[in-house]
């Protein structure tokens, strides 16, 4: 039984990843369509690099996941800093509350926000996107930068208090430099979030306000370009990337919330955020 | 009496910092997520013009008028599909964390890897790559064509969409499977081999139990959120047989009909709370047992 199953296993990992790399195939493929192979080239790398709209929306998309992650990373670490430091009454329902956007569907959680934009009268716009973004990133870099503070040797910031330092200097010199690799995990996770959101941005996003996958997808509905694949290939790189920069240990704590307990409310938000990225 | 509110007031001191930190986090949990469910779920019973426009009231029209047959029959087959993506990919993931977790540390560690990268790439990215890899010249239709099967394009097809839907939850259903059986001691296997036990046995007396709230956790990342996908039945299936996600997606952007929108969002959300109702019982349950 367990060789058979030890073959099905295989053929997962056949199956994960033979979308990966047809992708990557294809986008060298010089034929004009999709649909039988040309020989290799280059020639849609090229293409894709000389499509002004799309580029253009890689522009807002870029600024967009900058700032939200940005945002969604301060933010976190205050509420972490908050609920890790002190010894607040309430504790668990604070942290029930940081964490509530993960429990709503992401649909439910765009509808909401397109409801109380138009409520409110606020114009849907690149604001209202990135506001977006950064509800549906904040319970994951609240989590795991709970996790980093949770594990700080909690003297070291009382000692600086205790030899003079103000707050600020407290986290420029002592907070920041300790808990540093987390804050980029919490900020590279969250822009990747943001960078390929296409739910909260289908609800949220008004002039000004389109992002790159809302411009694939439409691309998309009208047919599949050899460009595209070029794209894809480019965003299948850039994750591999992404994954190296924050590191195969913290990438793992971060998915499966190894090695500390506490990791693992980590581990389902990532899950969660990402999973209902799945869409 | 003195005494103890003098003891309280450095608690209370921190408290204000604290209170400040906490601030800005929770302003935006409140005013980004909890009033704007809270909106969705009034707009879900407020009477509406013939141009779906909010005008205020309380009807409950709306819900009724999901029972009607348009609206059913995609919660129906919403709600199938949903079970199928998420039958497959509990299986699965249930294998593969088996199997990663009988491998060496450096083993698991490749494995593991090898599961995030398609994780964590663009989910418009694993979606598209369907359309080439099962669309007309594409290499399986090729496939078949050097057997003499000349089939037609799969895209659009169901059964591209619920590929796709496995393809896409499948990595996010292995994580906690794994996380929760890692940590079983192996000893615990070979005692229940050596005590006579078959696979089944072993699995479903032992293994399966102790993995359970990764089971859950599996479920719960699969089954709601599949009915809110919308990207995968419009490329992949070609927009004919929708999901509720496609269903929200009309009613909010292009018939502007929020308080029937609204309605069938509540729905998803209730149903997301009824799982973690029911997750939460089960745990409970366990435990009590357990303990």
């Amino acid at each position: 039984m367990d060789r058979a199953l030890g073959w099905v296993t295989k053929l997962v990992f056949v199956f994960l990843y033979i979308p990966i790399v047809a992708v990557v195939v294809y986008s060298f493929n010089a034929s004009a369509s999709t649909s039988n192979w040309g020989g290799v080239s280059l020639h849609w790398y090229g293409e894709l690099f000389s499509d002004g709209p799309l580029l253009e929306t890689l522009r807002t998309s870029l600024i967009i996941g900058v700032l939200a992650a940005g945002l969604s990373t301060v933010i976190g670490f205050l509420s972490a800093l908050g609920l890790t430091r002190y010894r607040v009454k309430g504790r668990m329902f604070f942290i029930g509350v940081v964490v509530l956007p993960l429990i709503i569907p992401e649909i439910v959680l765009g509808v909401a926000l397109l409801t109380i934009f138009g409520t409110a009268g606020i114009k849907l716009s690149i604001v209202t996107v990135i506001l977006g973004h950064m509800i549906v990133t904040l319970p994951l870099t609240t989590l795991i930068l709970m996790g980093s503070l949770a594990s700080l040797d909690s003297t070291l910031p009382e000692a600086a208090a205790d030899l003079g330092c103000t707050p600020w200097q407290n986290f420029t010199r002592v907070l920041f430099p300790l808990t540093r690799s987390a804050m980029l995990a919490a900020f590279l996770l969250s822009f990747t979030t943001s960078f390929s959101n296409i739910v909260i941005s289908t609800f949220t996003s008004g002039i000004g306000g389109t992002t790159m996958p809302l411009r694939v997808y439409s691309l998309l509905k009208t047919g599949i370009t050899p460009e595209i694949n070029a794209l894809g290939s480019l965003l299948i790189l850039f994750t591999v990337v992404i994954i190296f920069l924050v590191g195969l240990r913290q990438m793992r704590r971060i998915v499966i919330g190894a090695e500390e307990p506490d990791m693992s409310t980590t581990a389902i938000s990532t899950q969660t955020t990402k999973g209902k990225a799945s869409l | 009496m003195r005494t103890q509110a003098g003891a309280r007031r450095p608690v209370r001191r921190i408290n204000v910092s604290a209170w400040l930190l906490l601030t800005p986090g929770l302003l935006s949990v409140l005013l980004l997520a909890i009033v704007p469910v809270m909106l969705v779920a009034r707009n879900s019973f407020a009477e509406s013009d013939v141009y779906g426009a909010v005008i205020g009231g309380f009807t409950l029209e709306h819900y009724v008028t999901l029972t009607d047959t348009v609206y059913a029959k995609t919660i129906g087959y919403s709600l199938g599909m949903a079970t199928i993506t998420t039958v497959f990919c509990l299986t699965l993931g249930y294998i593969v964390s088996n199997y990663i977790v009988a491998q060496t540390p450096q083993r698991q560690s490749l494995l593991l890897l090898l599961l995030i990268v398609p994780f964590w790439t663009d989910f418009l990215v694993r979606t598209f790559a369907w359309i080439t890899l099962l669309g007309r010249g594409g290499p399986l239709l090729s496939f078949f064509n050097l057997f003499g099967l000349d089939l037609d394009s799969l895209v659009p097809s169901q059964t591209a969409v619920m590929l796709a839907l496995i393809y896409a939850f499948l990595p996010t259903a292995v994580f906690p499977i794994y996380a929760s059986m890692r940590g079983i001691d192996p000893s615990l296997r070979e005692a229940a081999t050596d005590l006579g036990a078959g696979w089944w046995q072993t699995h479903g007396r032992v293994i399966a139990p102790i993995s359970l709230p990764g089971i859950i956790g599996a479920v719960l990342l699969t089954f709601v959120p599949t009915l809110g996908v919308f990207v995968i039945p419009v490329l992949l299936g070609g927009g004919k047989e929708l999901l509720v996600g496609n269903l929200i997606v009309t009613l909010y952007t292009e018939f502007r009909n929020q308080p029937m929108g609204a309605a069938l969002s509540m729905v998803v959300f209730a149903l997301m709370l009824i799982s973690l109702a029911i997750a939460a019982l089960l745990l409970q349950l366990r435990k009590r047992r357990v303990a």
